[in-house]
């Protein structure tokens, strides 16, 4: 008689080379300061951050099914919280960044104790409302310059080569915190609890997972991870105004990126950020027609394809790059 | 004086918000879907009408007898095409799905329309006022004020004295136990959606009326729906009229105290309703 | 014998990819009263829900007078004549007790001046809800809310009534009330499959019955000549002990 055991497997042959390629690129994005344009630095940063923002949105709502179109809330308060230490209270930019962080998980306790009573559709709603409230207060407030909003003059303090250099530091710890955090927070055991949670919430509630905790943690560390990414964008613009710190734009990106690239894995948060970011740089200049499109895109995937392009590629079949699953195989003695 | 004046503009201005709120009110309480585009959909017949006005003879009426059957056409096509398909229990479908029409219409609107602001001919109404003591009301939003009146006491009446109400409700409470008792939930919804959309034309006229409209107004008519809605409790009607109304009032307050706090001060009562009240101030128990 | 109302041809289905039920023959002639018992997750409710239009089946499974219907939208069933008293009762909340009457009496093909039930006749069946008719349902005991329910079925007008768990939770006495009312229901010409747990109160309410395991009929017959023994078995299955 044949006795077998059961092996738990957590890695494949296509996530460990997701997983050089991802040490590669990182590599690869802090030495850029060495080997490519400003330019290019530039589109890097910006690439960065929408891959950070729409990864926290997919946290949120592809996990915790906390569906918010009002993250520009963090982006906006952070990027503020740091034009304010750097430029009103001279501390170095850089280390302004981490100490800004503490603004968006303040802001993020009181939001989710307020919004969590409303269902599902609602608390979206409610985040929005939010989010303007905090506009319209930073617009009302002299202190930050009102509606016209700050410039980061001390950043001049330093040389081109030296901010690309922190930038691109930044950038990576930004990738490492919230994509690798997801992924490690995904394969953990709070990792089996959320993906219980957004199979099935009552389910995953009987089976003794604090739904509510959980969600108010993902929540806080989304803000915050939106947060980062907000303050080292707008610390590469040099300016921030209420405009365009809590544009609800900010929510509509999140959610195209992660509709298109498919909601509930990052490697759909990934492959939404590249579709994204290169349909702006390419069809960016057709305005409004472009973004109908996006639109239509957004509704028709709602509709037909809920999983994205990741979904469709899954369907040719089991390639995962950040597998968070647990796949059991059967060993024979 | 002053405070009275404003509490007055409040409750006109609550008028209008209350005709933004019903249709929503009445979406949510079968559906339980948060239309997104709600906004955008009222701009989009406000636009209408504006370039209606110019070729149609016969005035505000016509263009009322026009706006409307257009407005139920647009949502029973809504709940056709896109709401049937994303009604259930997880919200996000519907959710993105309304989220992605909603900039797709502000777009398109944009490349119709541009971006300017329109408004419509005021043929007299929008300008007459008149005299209460010391205060000054305009005739506009006095009408605005009594046609929301009507259109919750109507849309109240029907949800509790007739068939389609009677569905309705039985559809919102169980859906299931509502197919079960022969109701036909699809076209409850289908009815439904036509008659908020229905409101939400003649609400298009008026805000074209009252003020200018642009394609990227949608957004903020939005939340004002939803704020009215939430601070009156949601599943009630004239809930959803007392909420715009205390909206209406907390945003002429506001106005009052600093010129740039009007909306401000409106989140900031809906943001204490839910952190005091979050059943909102005329919630049914259940 | 005429043809029965309604049956089923080798009935399969289930939730999804979850098989429920392997191939259930069922028929329910015109006046009968049946019951359908089994324990929990034998599949009975999931039967009732095959039948009437909740669950996908395919189209000859199920015939009603003669018509195959499975697949059919639930609430063009109810216009066809059958109607269920769903378990849990699932009244409308918020609603009074004569709205939610006339949820059923809107919808039913037959109008309640012409049909076999009308607000009146429930009202003598069913006293209390005379009384109570202004109330909201929530405001109502258990037994009272099942009376609703059936009341709520009945004004559908139909040729069969399907009652799911209709006893669950309820006082023996309420029990016994609410199963008083079935002669009557059937003599007014209503067929009734009835899903039971209780074993004995299925036996003395009904002519025929059916015993489900596992999502199959394990047994079936006229229910007073069924021995305990046999439907101990097929209700537990073969390796259980007879008590």
């Amino acid at each position: 008689m044949t006795s077998h055991t059961y092996t738990v497997q957590r890695s494949t042959l296509s996530s460990r080379i997701a997983l050089t390629l991802g040490a590669a690129v990182l590599v690869a994005l802090v030495a850029m300061p060495w080997w490519a344009t400003s330019g290019n630095i530039r589109w890097a940063i910006e690439l960065s951050c929408y891959l950070a923002i729409a990864q926290m949105w997919n946290l949120l709502a592809g996990y915790a099914g906390l569906v918010s179109v009002g993250q520009q809330a963090f982006i906006g308060l952070t990027g503020y919280t740091l034009f304010v230490l750097a430029q009103n209270f001279g501390v170095n930019p850089f280390l302004a960044v981490p100490l800004a962080l503490v603004a968006p998980a303040l802001l993020a306790v009181p939001t989710y104790l307020l919004l969590r009573r409303l269902d599902g559709p609602y608390f979206s709603i409610g985040t929005w409302v939010v989010a303007e409230a905090v506009r319209l207060t930073t617009t009302n407030i002299d202190y930050v310059n009102a509606g016209a909003g700050l410039t980061l003059r001390v950043m001049t303090n330093y040389s081109q080569h030296e901010r690309e250099v922190a930038f691109v530091i930044l950038c990576a710890l930004l990738l490492l915190t919230t994509i690798g955090g997801s992924y490690l927070i995904l394969r953990s055991k709070v990792g089996l609890a959320l993906t219980a949670m957004r199979d099935n919430p009552v389910a995953a509630a009987s089976q003794g997972v604090n739904v509510g905790r959980m969600r108010f943690l993902i929540f806080v560390a989304a803000a915050v991870g939106t947060g980062f990414a907000g303050a080292i964008y707008y610390m590469a613009q040099l300016r921030i105004t209420p405009a365009a710190g809590f544009d609800p734009f900010w929510a509509s990106m999140s959610i195209f990126i992660i509709m298109v690239g498919g909601i509930g894995s990052i490697e759909g948060a990934i492959i939404g950020a590249l579709i994204y970011f290169f349909a702006d740089r390419l069809f960016g200049e057709y305005g409004s027609a472009y973004l109908i499109v996006l639109g239509l895109l957004t509704l028709v995937i709602a509709l037909y394809a809920r999983g994205g392009v990741w979904g469709l590629i899954q369907k040719l079949g089991d390639h995962p790059w950040f597998p968070v699953r647990r796949i059991l195989i059967k060993v024979e003695k | 004086m002053q405070w009275l004046d404003a509490v007055i503009q409040g409750v006109l201005l609550g008028g209008m918000y209350a005709q933004y709120a019903l249709g929503m009110a009445l979406m949510f309480g079968v559906m339980r879907i948060v239309n997104i585009a709600h906004g955008d959909v009222m701009i989009l017949l406000s636009l209408i009408a504006v370039s209606l006005a110019g070729v149609l003879p016969g005035g505000n009426l016509m263009l009322v007898i026009a706006i409307v059957p257009i407005a139920v056409l647009i949502g029973w096509a809504l709940q056709k095409f896109v709401l049937n398909r994303v009604v259930g229990v997880d919200p996000l479908p519907s959710l993105i799905a309304t989220f992605g029409l909603s900039i797709a219409l502000q777009n398109l609107m944009l490349e119709v329309w541009s971006a300017d602001t329109r408004s419509l001919p005021n043929s007299g109404i929008a300008s007459a006022s008149f005299q209460i003591g010391p205060i000054y009301v305009g005739l506009l939003p006095v009408i605005v004020l009594c046609t929301a009146i009507a259109l919750t006491a109507g849309l109240d009446a029907v949800l509790r004295f007739t068939r389609f109400g009677r569905g309705l409700r039985a559809a919102s409470a169980d859906t299931d136990a509502a197919a079960m008792t022969g109701v036909n939930p699809r076209r409850i919804y289908a009815t439904a959606t036509a008659i908020a959309v229905g409101i939400l034309g003649l609400a298009g006229i008026f805000a074209a009326l009252r003020a200018t409209v642009s394609p990227a107004d949608g957004p903020a008519q939005l939340i004002y729906a939803f704020e009215a809605v939430i601070i009156g409790g949601m599943g009630s009607i004239w809930g959803a009229f007392l909420g715009a109304m205390v909206l209406g009032v907390a945003q002429a307050v506001g106005l009052r105290i600093d010129p740039g706090l009007g909306i401000l001060f409106g989140h900031l009562v809906f943001l204490a309703v839910l952190a005091t009240r979050p059943v909102g101030i005329m919630a049914r128990k259940r | 014998m005429s043809e029965p109302i309604l049956s089923t041809h080798g009935l399969v289905g289930g939730y999804g990819d979850f098989q429920a039920l392997y191939g259930i023959d069922l028929h329910l002639n015109a006046g009968e009263v049946i019951s359908l018992i089994g324990a929990n997750g034998a599949g009975k409710s999931t039967f009732l829900k095959s039948i009437f239009g909740m669950l996908p089946v395919a189209r000859d499974m199920v015939r009603y007078r003669g018509t195959p219907i499975g697949g059919t939208p639930t609430h063009e069933l109810v216009k066809r004549g059958i109607a269920m008293v769903p378990e849990g009762r699932r009244l409308f909340l918020g609603m009074t007790v004569e709205e939610n009457m006339r949820v059923a009496i809107d919808n039913a093909a037959i109008p309640e001046s012409r049909g076999q039930w009308n607000r009146e006749r429930l009202f003598d069946l069913f006293p209390i809800l005379r009384d109570k008719r202004r109330q909201p349902v929530e405001a109502l005991s258990g037994g009272q809310q099942q009376m609703v329910a059936i009341s709520r079925a009945l004004l559908c007008q139909p040729q069969v009534l399907l009652c799911d768990e209709i006893s669950l939770g309820l006082a023996p006495k309420v029990i016994r009330e609410i199963y008083a009312v079935l002669p009557d229901i059937s003599a007014a010409g209503t067929a009734i499959v009835l899903v039971e747990q209780d074993v004995t109160l299925a036996q003395e309410a009904t002519s025929r019955l059916y015993c489900l395991l596992e999502g199959r009929v394990t047994l079936t017959g006229n229910s007073r000549d069924l021995s305990r023994e046999a439907i101990a078995a097929a209700y537990f299955g073969g390796s259980h002990a007879v008590a």
